[in-house]
């Protein structure tokens, strides 16, 4: 990603079909809808919600307890545990454990981690074909495209575009665009992908460190397939994933289909302890960064359970898409993450914001995502491109610190900005000018019209 | 250094045992009529509740229009990997949950795993006793030291990635019915 990178920018590019841009609003609004019924349903909500944080902050303070004694008690159980320090390493590991085996087809379920990674493209120069099985991801994937969230990866593209796609890859019928219809067909050729795979890579959703097994969840049944068909299941994960045993997933799991689609569970939430008869697992617990993180003002974003929640909300990221973002999780989330990362790069995304706290108010793991936000503005605010704004604020906050003097220059500004032409009010370093029109200044101000009324 | 070390190391100060564990108490809901919920919610998810005084092999086959591969696992399975479409599976589940309509299937590896996703059609037999309120009161009745792999399935697969239409039979079982004796 280069320096250049814009989230108003590639947000505009997505606006400007507007038919879509609403239609991809309503998508997300609908999601946004199931969640809210399917949260007032269950009256503990709040007190699971607490839970949560709760069990998520524990396990980050005893962090370094808890993985090794989920490696631990893994190996015990006949699971082998690798290490890996960032993406490469990572890649470089799962890429090993293929070629040992001799795998040259890999059926992949839905792993953000290795989206994170880059892990496909690594696989794929090393001649290595790699399916992505979840159903959002395989439309991606022809399309050469990104997921564009983290739960829903195909939800920027119609259905007509979906059958444009598959009647290319899987020679469906380019007249016909019933989703069922394209469901299908993705479901007769994956399934000859499932059958034909040396090994299957999936992600983690909870790891138990008590038990040394971790938990699967998908609706699809794409996990469960994979990892049962051939004999080697690679399972991917942030070293974040890990929670103290299974008692406490009566909690996550009550949230994470709640909050991400609105179903009271996914489909199928599976528990993987032991190798299958014949069988091998490996698990890749991977920090890239994350270490680095849990020690800084967003430790707390280390908690996500990844269910989109704060996307479908977000005013923002409904009218802009998640490709806008320009980093593998997109959204409130997204955001500080990818901030955290690169400020530099990503210095535009917290400004893609409007600070109303809706994210904060769905996450069913309380994090505070919208103060996340305003502390990497803080940060961004650093970078080069933003030093006009910079210097304006720091203007402005010397100003205001004077009363005298700025009631003086308001009194002026109110006589002065109505005859100030267009083209010097909204000059290249006036950012707020950019997408806004001012307002016109009143005659009067407050303190003036208070002055009068109180006489 | 090796990348276990460099993350161990980055976590040292988080190594410690902790004094306790997190025990959340949660004052969840409770139903009256477990099965009626358990069905309603089977039925959310796309699945079927069928009560069935004996829930005989040949009895359940009926309740599907296909003839065709039925393998009951509740007897003597081959062991032998099982690639090929099974038409219709029959398993017994240990337990389910009324909130969600989700039943807990632990195959022991008595049959191969890929039985459960596999199949075109799913029928679980379970006890009508044995419905439990929530997730909290299902993990409390897990003992996962017991268990290689075992899941929670909710209806039949299914997907809505494409325009947010929901379709049923995205990689597993097209169908899934519960019958409860
Ligand atoms: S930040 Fe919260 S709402 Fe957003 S994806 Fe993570 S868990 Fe869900």
């Amino acid at each position: 990603m280069k320096t250049s990178f814009d989230h108003a920018k590639s947000a505009a590019r997505f606006i400007a079909d507007k038919e879509r841009a609403h239609w991809h609003d309503q998508a997300l609004w609908f999601v946004r809808q199931k969640r809210d019924k399917a949260v007032k349903s269950i009256p503990e909500m709040e007190e699971l919600r607490r839970a949560a944080e709760e069990i998520k902050s524990h396990t980050m303070e005893y962090l370094g307890y808890y993985l090794e004694l989920f490696e631990e008690r893994a190996n015990a159980n006949g699971i082998e545990v690798y290490w890996a320090s960032d993406a490469s390493e990572h890649n470089a590991i799962v890429a090993k454990l293929l070629e040992e085996y001799g795998a040259k087809r890999v059926v992949k379920s839905k792993s953000m981690l290795t989206e994170e990674c880059g892990l496909n493209p690594y696989l794929e120069n090393l001649g290595i074909e790699v399916t992505d099985t979840d159903l959002g991801e395989r439309i991606v994937q022809l399309a050469k495209d990104h997921p564009s969230h983290i739960v829903l990866p195909a939800i920027h593209l119609k259905k007509e575009d979906v059958s444009k796609i598959f009647s290319k890859y899987l020679h469906t019928d380019p007249a016909k665009s019933d989703p069922e219809y394209l469901t299908h067909a993705a479901r007769h050729h994956l399934r000859r992908k499932f059958k034909e795979a040396d090994a299957a890579v999936t992600g983690v959703n909870f790891a138990l460190a008590k038990e040394g097994a971790f938990v699967v969840c998908t609706n699809e049944g794409n996990a469960d397939l994979g990892a049962a068909l051939p004999d080697l299941h690679i399972a991917c994960m942030g070293i974040e994933k890990v929670i103290p045993s299974a008692k406490e997933l009566g909690v996550f799991t009550r949230l994470l289909a709640r909050s991400a689609t609105g179903q009271a569970i996914t489909t199928y939430t599976s528990h993987f302890r032991k190798p299958k008869p014949g069988g091998r697992v490996c698990v890749v617990i991977v920090d890239n960064g994350r270490s680095g993180l849990l020690e800084g003002e967003n430790s707390k974003t280390l908690s996500c359970i990844r269910c989109g929640a704060c996307m479908n909300t977000c005013p923002v990221y409904r009218r802009s898409g998640g490709h806008s973002y320009g980093y593998v999780i997109p959204g409130p989330i997204g955001s500080v993450l990818a901030g955290a990362k690169d400020v530099s790069t990503y210095a535009s995304l917290p400004f893609a914001c409007t600070l109303c706290a809706s994210c904060d108010n769905v996450c069913p793991v309380k994090i505070d995502l919208h103060e996340r936000l305003r502390h990497e503005r803080k940060e961004a605010i650093k970078v080069s491109k933003y030093t006009s704004k910079r210097v304006f604020l720091h203007m402005a906050a010397w100003v205001l610190q004077r009363p005298g003097l700025y009631s003086a220059l308001m009194a002026t500004m109110r006589f002065v900005l109505p005859h100030i032409p267009r083209s010097i009010l909204y000059n290249r370093f006036n950012i707020w000018g950019r997408e806004r029109e001012m307002p016109m200044p009143a005659k009067k101000s407050f303190k003036d019209l208070y002055n009068e009324r109180t006489r | 250094m090796s990348a276990r070390d460099k993350i161990f190391d980055a976590l040292k100060d988080r190594r410690r045992t902790p004094s306790f564990f997190p025990v959340p108490k949660v004052n969840h809901s409770v139903f009256d009529d477990r099965v009626a919920i358990f069905s309603q919610n089977v039925k959310a998810a796309g699945g079927e509740v069928v009560m069935l005084k004996n829930p005989y092999r040949d009895e359940i086959v009926k309740h599907f229009p296909k003839e065709g591969e039925v393998v009951d696992t509740r007897e003597e399975v081959s062991s032998i990997p099982y690639k090929d479409e099974i038409d219709l599976a029959i398993i017994e589940a240990e337990f389910g949950v009324a909130e969600n309509g989700a039943v807990w299937i632990d195959p022991k590896e008595r049959y191969p795993r890929e039985f459960l996703t596999l199949s075109e059609n799913i029928a679980v037999v379970l006890k009508k006793d044995a419905i439990v309120d929530t997730m909290h009161e299902a993990y409390g009745r897990i003992d996962l030291f017991g268990v290689s792999y075992a899941l929670f399935m909710a209806g039949p697969s299914k997907t809505a990635d494409i325009e947010q239409a929901l379709v049923v039979g995205a990689h597993g079982a097209m169908c899934m019915k519960v019958f409860l004796y």
